[in-house]
């Protein structure tokens, strides 16, 4: 025990305590449970003050424990109900209505990569740099379609995605598309909202201002953003940017390496 | 427990038990070391992301865990540097100070409020980090959640040596309280946090399984 401790713990206890003259704690104190330090404390001479100390610590320790084992007990129980109620395979027709968003069609039809996005969520911006280099060299070779899965806890989502959809009205999907991904840095993340912005880039790509701005905040836009999101629910998606190969659901990073393995699997014989 | 004290003393106080220096020298020295390395790391990811803007960080597993995205955000440079250059320069103060502890230096009370001062601003800093994350960038770092483990239990054992040790004012059945059960609050705390992180992205973790 340094002087540190048992000054400090005279301090602490007023002074004259005679308890600040007991070590609670030497170099060779460890307290075991029905050891000698416990005997001591029982005859009461003098160790108590250890032996307190020992008991503490496995109360301690024992509570400790018992508090991680009832989490996970938590997580495991909650984990086996999610499993019963939950779908394993979405739907096809599900992912991709005749009205989704194709940025390429196979004509083959063999590969079909169904995209749910969030255009102001910072992974997915990330992943469009992987899924733009992925198009560039499968081309036609797959079908690539975009689902609006704007969320909530971001201000401009919904500005975003109705921008998008404003711009397909004009036969500009794609165009927009990119634009907000390339200029993410520029409008997403802040609370305000940047519908006016988002105008702005619709004029640069030389849409309609009116018919866009129009569109844009009209109710069958948002309904049809809405009905993404719905079937992105239906479908079981987790979070933005979710994948869908084939139906199924693509777990590995959104990545170039990550989808183009999974593109070549399902392209392979 | 209680019993024994009585037993001992006859008072009906049992003598509290003790943050010893070794435990709280411990803490101090291995979570400033986590905390400074996590820091580093992030630190080497950002000047790689400056770099190449495309690179993919080591900590980017999966969406969820994607470190990238988060270190390119507003909020991961909130005083217009970024943030884990906070880290580098504190960390290591506080793996010294526990280093000093272990070494059986004493320190004086101020120096003591210092680190108080200090796990304070941290923690409020982490939380609000911890917020950002979940609820508005949407995705996790792993490195950052290091630091925020490693700054819930640093803030922990410092208030309570500082109450033990009178450094802070607090009632005396408070603090024996609170140092029977020394690892059940950051515990209790950390779990509550990793319970947040998984009703945040539990449609996520439940594809995984």
């Amino acid at each position: 025990m340094s002087t540190h401790s048992a000054r400090a713990r005279r301090r602490a206890t007023g002074g004259s305590n005679p308890r600040a003259a007991q070590r609670p704690r030497g170099r060779t104190a460890a307290a075991r449970p029905g050891g000698p330090a416990e005997a001591d404390a029982r005859a009461g001479t003098g160790g108590a003050a250890r032996q307190i100390r020992g008991t503490g610590m496995s109360t301690n320790l024992k509570l400790t424990v018992g508090l991680v084992a009832v989490f996970l007990a938590a997580v495991v129980g909650a984990v086996v109900v999610d499993r019963y109620d939950r779908p394993t395979v979405a739907a096809a027709d599900l992912l991709v209505r005749p009205d989704s968003h194709r940025l390429s069609t196979a004509a083959d039809g063999r590969v079909t990569v169904v995209e749910f996005l969030d255009f102001e969520c910072a992974p997915c911006r990330a992943a469009y740099v992987g899924v733009e280099k992925l198009r560039a060299e499968y081309g036609d070779r797959i079908t690539y379609v975009v689902r609006y899965f704007p969320l909530t806890q971001h201000p401009n989502a919904f500005h975003a995605a109705h921008a998008a959809e404003a711009a397909a009205r004009q036969g500009r999907f794609e165009a927009m598309y990119k634009k907000l991904f390339d200029t993410q840095d520029a409008w997403g993340g802040r609370p305000p909202s940047q519908a006016a912005v988002l105008e702005s880039y619709a004029r640069e790509l030389g849409l309609d201002p009116a018919r866009f701005t129009a569109d844009a905040a009209g109710a069958e836009v948002a309904a049809r953003v809405r009905a993404d999101v719905t079937d992105g629910d239906s479908a079981g998606v987790p979070s933005t940017p979710t994948f869908f190969v084939n139906g199924a659901l693509f777990t590995g990073a959104p990545t170039y390496d990550g989808l183009k393995a999974a593109v070549d699997k399902a392209l392979a014989p | 427990m209680s019993r024994a004290g009585r037993t001992r003393a006859g008072t009906g106080h049992p003598p509290d038990p003790m943050l010893g220096d070794r435990l709280i020298g411990g803490v101090l020295a291995v979570g400033g070391l986590l905390g400074a390395l996590a820091a580093f790391l992030l630190t080497v990811e950002r000047i790689a992301l400056l770099k190449d803007p495309a690179h993919v960080p080591s900590c980017s597993l999966n969406p969820v865990l994607s470190c990238g995205p988060v270190l390119a955000t507003g909020q991961a440079e909130v005083f217009g540097f970024a943030n884990p250059l906070i880290g580098l320069a504190t960390f290591p103060v506080v793996a010294a100070t526990g280093a000093a502890v272990l070494a059986r230096v004493r320190l004086p009370r101020w120096w003591w409020l210092a680190l108080q001062t200090g796990t304070v601003c941290g923690l409020v800093f982490v939380h609000w980090l911890f917020f950002q994350s979940l609820y508005r960038i949407g995705a996790l770092c792993l490195h950052c959640m290091v630091v925020w483990v490693a700054v819930v239990v640093l803030f922990a054992y410092t208030t309570l040596y500082n109450m033990q040790y009178r450094h802070l004012p607090a009632p005396r059945p408070v603090t024996g309280a609170l140092l029977r059960v020394h690892s059940v609050v950051p515990t209790a705390w950390l779990l509550a946090l990793a319970a947040l992180i998984g009703i945040r992205f539990w449609s996520y973790w439940s594809t995984l399984l």
